[in-house]
């Protein structure tokens, strides 16, 4: 008995020992010991390996499916009107009035809606061009060689033996690190030097939990990083978001009050730093989120705020419609733009697939998780630009830099219908095509109508 | 996939056929209620139909046998109308049968005017829309019945095939798997 405890605490302090001087120390100066890296360019080196060894056994076997990753619908971006036209064989004297063809428009548009939708495939995790060797995205492929299987047992093993409980144990030494940091650091009166700590705990907690994911970061543009007093939006993928950006700056985070774990968590930072937190009825009062959010904003001294217009995550494809709230709060924005590499794990958190819980096992039995964020300059609104606007332009430029697409749907319509108001619009772009030169009348006058072709 | 004789002969075919695969993982995933076939609810989940004012034609179209829903079969060879092997003729049966509601093989006045409602929304009156579709039925009516053959609507239409984008790259297996199904039901 005796023994099992002298064990127990034998583990426990080297346990301590190594998460302090390796992880801790390191963490607290903002340097790596090189351990991920090294892991990375292995890991990278075995992909590679097997995707080529993946290919040559595809050539051999010509009987199994080749996985069509890329759309299988070639669509031409036109404008209605185009189309339109290209469809009537650029007939002049049938311009401007009803032609039979028209209706061959809308069903062909339906059509390529049916086959693949540009929208609903955002709410699922994109598909991979080459198998990473992880049993959940073996989908399309199929015994190759006895060396692969090999690699991916032992991929198994190392993943779930080995790296599993160093990452979780990692984990929960960071996030309780960081509840009993912040509580410390709240006991301090007010000065620059417990901003000065608590940003420093904050930090140093974040590194940790970071590292219990095996996440690289690659930050480019340091120089635009937001600054006190400003608003940060990024796009949304996961909820470790928060921890990618949280490891190189200060934020002070928006969201709703939780009960529980993370309701504990949420109480003892605000000790510390002064992050904005909503009760659930107030969230819905869209004054007072708004007021309290420029409070924060007016004092210039304070952290920057740290928000996700889309408002849910979306799978790392492409950025969805930014809701003009966060835009309307005034201040300086301060885009960032995250992508995820997904050979080595798949960050994207399906909330109706899978739990917090489940969510973070995956994750933490991944590969590693490898990003890259780009802090983009700063910008404001500008004279004559509404918030949807800026909401808009903020939006196109995040989605460049990302190499993400720029789609103008809203993230909620994985939970709700499409409103009337966009099916009408289709119905009047297609009236304003065909009422011309004088062949329909309207019901408003042939002057407000008329449009050049 | 279907229960019938012609959908086991489709499961064969379809460890070969990549984009058969494909359809079907689609056909699953839009199924939502997991009962084999498609309702209207289900294809009204996906937003860009939503906003389609025609979605109800296309549905239809689709549903050969009238049973207001879309089994695989059905999906399949809805979607193979545009196909990049398609030909003139699939492209004009099928821009027929948009307009022709109760498919007796003729359009009539009520109907184009129907599909034309659709199109249009409220934006314009009901008396324009009645021109306009006066004015079709006029020039294209040869016969003088007051209606549209396919015949007829040939003539007026000219769908360019070769400038025809935004197809599904479906290929030969799928008009195989057609031509078996067709054979099946013979």
């Amino acid at each position: 008995m005796e023994n099992l405890w002298y064990v127990a605490g034998t583990i426990f302090q080297l346990w301590m020992f190594v998460v302090v001087f390796f992880i801790m120390l390191p963490a607290m100066f903002g340097l790596s010991l090189g351990v991920t890296e090294v892991y990375i360019q292995v890991l990278v080196k075995i992909l590679e390996w097997a995707t080529l060894r993946i290919q040559r056994g595809q050539q051999e076997q010509p009987s199994a499916p080749i996985p069509l990753h890329t759309g299988i619908i070639e669509r031409v971006g036109g404008s209605m009107e185009e189309e339109m036209w290209q469809l009537r064989c650029s007939r002049p004297e049938a311009a401007g009035a009803f032609c039979l063809s028209d209706g061959v428009y809308f069903c062909k548009k339906g059509l390529e809606s049916i086959v693949e939708d540009q929208v609903t495939q955002r709410f699922s995790s994109e598909e991979l061009a080459s198998w990473n060797l992880l049993t959940r995205t073996n989908q399309n492929f199929y015994y190759i060689s006895l060396r692969l299987t090999i690699i991916w047992g032992l991929g198994v093993f190392v993943r779930y033996c080995v790296l599993l409980p160093f990452r979780i144990a990692l984990a929960s030494t960071g996030i309780s690190w960081l509840v009993i940091g912040t509580c410390v650091v709240g006991f301090l009166p007010e000065s620059s030097a417990k901003n000065w700590l608590s940003e420093l705990v904050h930090l140093t907690c974040y590194r940790i939990c970071a590292r219990g994911l095996s996440a690289t970061i690659h930050y480019h543009n340091k120089e635009n990083r937001p600054q006190k007093g400003g608003i940060c939006v990024a796009n949304h993928t996961t909820p470790i978001d928060v921890v990618i950006l949280a490891n190189d700056g200060c934020y002070a985070m928006v969201g709703q009050t939780h009960g529980g774990l993370l309701g504990i968590l949420q109480k003892s930072m605000v000790r510390s730093c002064p992050h904005v937190w909503f009760e659930r009825s107030e969230m819905k009062d869209r004054n007072t989120v708004t007021r309290r959010l420029r409070h924060h904003v007016a004092a210039k001294t304070k952290l920057p705020i740290l928000i996700f217009p889309e408002g849910t995550c979306v799978n790392n494809t492409s950025v969805m419609m930014f809701k003009k709230g966060s835009f309307e709060i005034g201040g300086t924005i301060y885009p960032v733009a995250i992508k995820y590499d997904r050979r080595f794990g798949d960050a994207f958190w399906n909330s109706s697939k899978y739990n917090m819980v489940s969510y973070l096992l995956r994750m933490m039995t991944s590969w590693a998780i490898v990003v890259n964020v780009w802090y983009l300059p700063p910008m404001t609104i500008q004279d004559g630009e509404d918030a949807a606007q800026f909401a808009n332009r903020v939006k196109s430029v995040i989605a460049h830099q990302g190499g993400l697409l720029d789609l103008a749907w809203d993230g909620g319509l994985k939970r709700c219908k499409v409103k009337d108001s966009l099916k009408e619009e289709q119905q009047k772009m297609y009236s304003n095509i065909i009422v011309g030169q004088n062949h329909i009348r309207t019901t408003k006058t042939c002057s407000e109508t008329r449009e050049d072709q | 996939m279907g229960t019938s004789a012609a959908g086991n002969r489709l499961c064969v075919i379809s460890e070969e056929g990549g984009e058969i695969r494909r359809l079907g993982k689609r056909f699953r995933k839009l199924d939502l209620d997991g009962s084999g076939s498609l309702s209207v609810d289900d294809f009204m989940s996906l937003p860009e139909l939503q906003q389609n004012p025609l979605v109800r034609r296309i549905i239809d179209i689709f549903d050969t046998d009238g049973n207001g829903e879309i089994d695989f079969i059905e999906f399949i060879r809805g979607v193979s109308q545009f196909s990049i092997r398609g030909n003139q003729q699939q492209k004009l049966n099928f821009a027929f049968r948009v307009y022709d509601v109760d498919k007796d093989g003729f359009i009539s006045n009520g109907e184009l005017f129907q599909v034309l409602k659709a199109m249009v929304g409220s934006n314009l009156q009901d008396a324009a829309l009645q021109q306009a579709v006066d004015k079709t039925i006029l020039s294209a009516d040869r016969d003088g019945d007051g209606r549209i053959s396919f015949h007829e609507f040939c003539t007026v239409v000219d769908l360019v095939v070769s400038h025809q984008h935004g197809h599904t790259q479906l290929g030969p297996l799928v008009q195989k798997v057609l031509v078996l199904n067709k054979t099946h039901q013979t």
